[in-house]
C-alpha cells in the first residue's frame, strides 16, 4: 500500500513517563502506516509499551515525540473516529447491557431511543440478542468482553483499537472470540489495532503484525501474514500457521532473553552497551 | 420463614413495651412524670383535633425540609469541589474537619439571638447540622470512584459534566446516600433544639410549652410523633440506599465468591 492511502499514521512516535523526578522511556521512535480495513496485531515482551501505545493512538494520553494522524489529521485526544476495547471489561454495573453498549453514543448526544437501536443492533451482532436488559454480573467474562467489543462498535469508529481483549478469558473462549472477532470485522471493515502477547492469536487475526522491542518499544519487525481468508480454526494446525507463529516466536523470544541478560549485567555497562550495538546489526525488516 | 419470625418478634417487642409502660404508669410511676400509653393517645388526638398539631408538624416540617434542601446543595457542591481540586480540598478541609467535630448544635441560641424567632435561625440551623455528613460522604464517595471507569469516559469522548453524571454520580451515590441518612436523623435534633430556644410553633415549642404548664402528656406526643417521622424517613431513605446500591452488593458478592 502506498503512503497516500494509509488511514492511520504514526510518526516517530514516543513516550516517556516522568515521575517523580526518574524517566522511563517506554516507546520510541515508532513509524508505521495502517491503511484502511487492515488488521494489525500488535506483539512483544511484556512490558515494551504495547498498551502505551494504543492509549497514544486513542489519544488519553500525549505522545512526548512524534505524531499520531488518522486521515492526515493529528489526534490530539480521544474521538468518534476511535474507539478502545478494554483488557478488562470495564463495562459500568449500575446499568444494563443495552445502556453499557450506547455508552459513547449517549456521550455524542444521541437520544435514549437511538442509543437503545443501535445498541440492540450490535448485541446482535456481537451475538447476545436477548440480553439487552441484563445487566454485567449476570454475563459470563466471555459475554462481558463482547458487550465490550459492542460498545466500540456502537461508536461506528473507523479504527478498533483492542488491547488484550481475550487476555482474560480462558482458551476456549478465547479461541471462539477470536473466530466471532473475524466474522463481525469481515462485516464491519474496520481498521484494527490489536495488542496482544498471544503470538498464535497474532497469527490467526492479523494481516500484519508488528514486533516491539523490549523497553524502550521500537519496532524491530513488520511481518506480513500471508495466510489465506476467511480464515477458519483449522487454519491453526496448518504447517503455514506454524511457520509464521516460529518466525514472531523467534523475534520476541530474542528480545525476552536479551532484557533479562541486560538486567544481569546492569552493572557493567561497557557489555550492556556492545550488546545493544549487535542487536541493531539483527533488527529485521 | 425467618422474615416473618423477624416481624413477628418485632411486633410483639413493640407492643409488649407499650404494655408494660401503661401498666407501670398506673401502677409504679407517677403519671404526671410517665403519663400512660392511651392518656398520650388521649392527648394526641385532642392537639390533631384542635389544629395545633397539625400547625406545629408543619412549621418544623417546613423548616426542616428547607434546611435538607440548603445542606444538600451546600454539601453536594462542596464535597464535589473538595473531591476534585486538591487546592480546594486543602483549604476547606480544616474548617471542615474542625466545625464537624464541634456540637454546632451548642450555638443555636446564638442564631436565635440573631435571625429572630422565625423560621430563618432554625433553617440555618438545621442546615448547618446536616451540611456536615453529606459533605462528608459526597467528598468521600466522589474521591474514591473507579479510575478504570473514568478512564471508560474519557476513551468515549465524555464531556466533563458527562463523566460527573453518568459516571462518577452512580458511584458516588451510594455513599452520598449514606450521608444523607445520617443527616435526616441530625436534622430531625437540629429543628427540636432550634426550636427550644424560642419559637412562634413547631414540635419543638410543643415539647418546651408543655412541659412549662407540666402537661407531660403533651410533651410525649411531641416526642412520639418525632420519633415516628425519624422511623419512618430513615426506613424510606434506606430503601432508596438498597434500590440504588443493588449493584455494589452484588459485586461485593461476586468478590468473595
Amino acid at each position: 500500500m502506498s503512503d497516500a492511502s494509509a488511514k492511520l499514521r504514526l510518526e516517530n512516535l514516543g513516550k516517556t513517563f516522568r515521575r517523580e523526578g526518574s524517566e522511563v522511556e517506554a516507546l520510541h521512535g515508532i513509524d508505521l502506516d495502517v491503511p484502511a480495513g487492515e488488521f494489525v496485531s500488535v506483539v512483544g515482551a511484556s512490558g515494551c509499551g504495547k498498551s502505551t501505545l494504543l492509549r497514544l493512538v486513542d489519544g488519553l494520553i500525549p505522545a512526548t515525540t512524534g505524531t499520531v494522524t488518522l486521515h492526515g489529521r493529528p489526534v490530539r485526544g480521544p474521538g468518534q473516529d476511535r474507539a478502545l476495547v478494554f483488557q478488562q471489561d470495564r463495562l459500568l454495573p449500575w446499568r444494563t447491557v443495552a445502556r453499557n453498549v450506547g455508552l459513547g453514543l449517549e456521550f455524542h448526544g444521541l437520544s435514549k431511543k437511538e442509543c437503545a437501536a443501535k445498541a440492540a443492533e450490535l448485541l446482535d451482532l456481537v451475538g447476545l440478542p436477548g440480553f439487552a436488559d441484563a445487566y454485567p454480573h449476570e454475563l459470563s467474562g466471555g459475554m462481558r468482553q463482547r458487550v465490550n467489543i459492542a460498545r466500540a462498535l456502537a461508536v461506528d469508529p473507523d479504527v478498533l483499537l483492542m488491547d488484550e481483549p481475550f487476555a482474560a478469558l480462558d482458551g476456549q473462549t478465547r479461541e471462539l472470540m477470536q473466530g466471532e472477532l473475524l466474522r463481525i470485522w469481515a462485516q464491519r471493515a474496520k481498521t484494527v489495532l490489536f495488542v496482544t502477547h498471544q503470538v498464535d492469536e497474532a497469527v490467526y487475526l492479523s494481516d500484519r503484525i508488528v514486533v516491539l522491542t523490549a523497553r524502550p518499544g521500537r519496532v524491530r519487525a513488520v511481518l506480513d501474514v500471508t495466510l489465506p481468508r476467511p480464515r477458519t480454526l483449522a487454519v491453526k494446525r496448518s504447517p503455514e500457521f506454524a511457520r509464521h507463529v516460529e518466525h514472531v516466536w523467534s523475534l520476541i523470544e530474542g528480545e525476552v532473553r536479551q532484557s533479562m541478560e541486560r538486567e544481569l549485567l546492569a552493572g557493567r555497562r561497557d557489555e550492556t552497551r556492545s550488546r545493544e550495538g549487535g542487536e541493531h546489526g539483527r533488527t529485521v525488516g | 420463614m425467618t422474615r416473618t419470625r423477624t416481624r413477628t418478634l418485632g411486633a410483639v417487642s413493640v407492643l409488649g413495651g407499650i404494655a408494660l409502660w401503661e401498666l407501670l404508669s398506673r401502677t409504679v410511676f407517677d403519671p404526671l412524670f410517665l403519663p400512660p400509653p392511651s392518656a398520650i393517645w388521649t392527648r394526641f388526638l385532642e392537639l390533631a383535633a384542635d389544629g395545633s398539631l397539625p400547625r406545629d408538624l408543619g412549621v418544623s416540617a417546613r423548616t426542616y425540609l428547607l434546611g435538607l434542601a440548603f445542606a444538600i446543595v451546600g454539601g453536594v457542591v462542596a464535597g464535589v469541589a473538595m473531591a476534585s481540586s486538591a487546592p480546594i480540598r486543602d483549604l476547606l478541609d480544616p474548617w471542615v474537619s474542625a466545625l464537624n467535630a464541634t456540637p454546632v448544635i451548642a450555638l443555636a441560641p446564638l442564631f436565635v439571638l440573631m435571625l429572630g424567632l422565625g423560621i430563618a435561625s432554625k433553617v440555618v440551623i438545621c442546615a448547618i447540622v446536616m451540611v456536615f455528613p453529606i459533605l462528608i460522604n459526597t467528598y468521600a464517595g466522589f474521591s474514591t470512584t473507579d479510575p478504570h471507569l473514568v478512564e471508560v469516559a474519557r476513551a468515549y469522548a465524555a464531556t466533563r459534566w458527562q463523566n460527573y453524571v453518568k459516571i462518577k454520580l452512580p458511584m458516588a451515590l451510594p455513599m452520598v446516600l449514606a450521608g444523607l441518612r445520617l443527616a435526616a436523623a441530625h436534622g430531625l435534633v437540629g429543628v427540636v433544639v432550634s426550636e427550644l430556644f424560642g419559637a412562634k410553633a413547631g414540635i419543638g415549642l410543643l415539647i418546651q410549652s408543655s412541659a412549662e404548664t407540666f402537661d407531660t402528656r403533651g410533651l410525649f406526643v411531641g416526642v412520639v410523633v418525632l420519633g415516628v417521622v425519624g422511623v419512618v424517613i430513615t426506613y424510606a431513605l434506606a430503601a432508596v440506599e438498597r434500590r440504588v446500591g443493588r449493584w455494589r452488593v452484588v459485586q461485593r458478592q461476586e468478590g468473595t465468591a
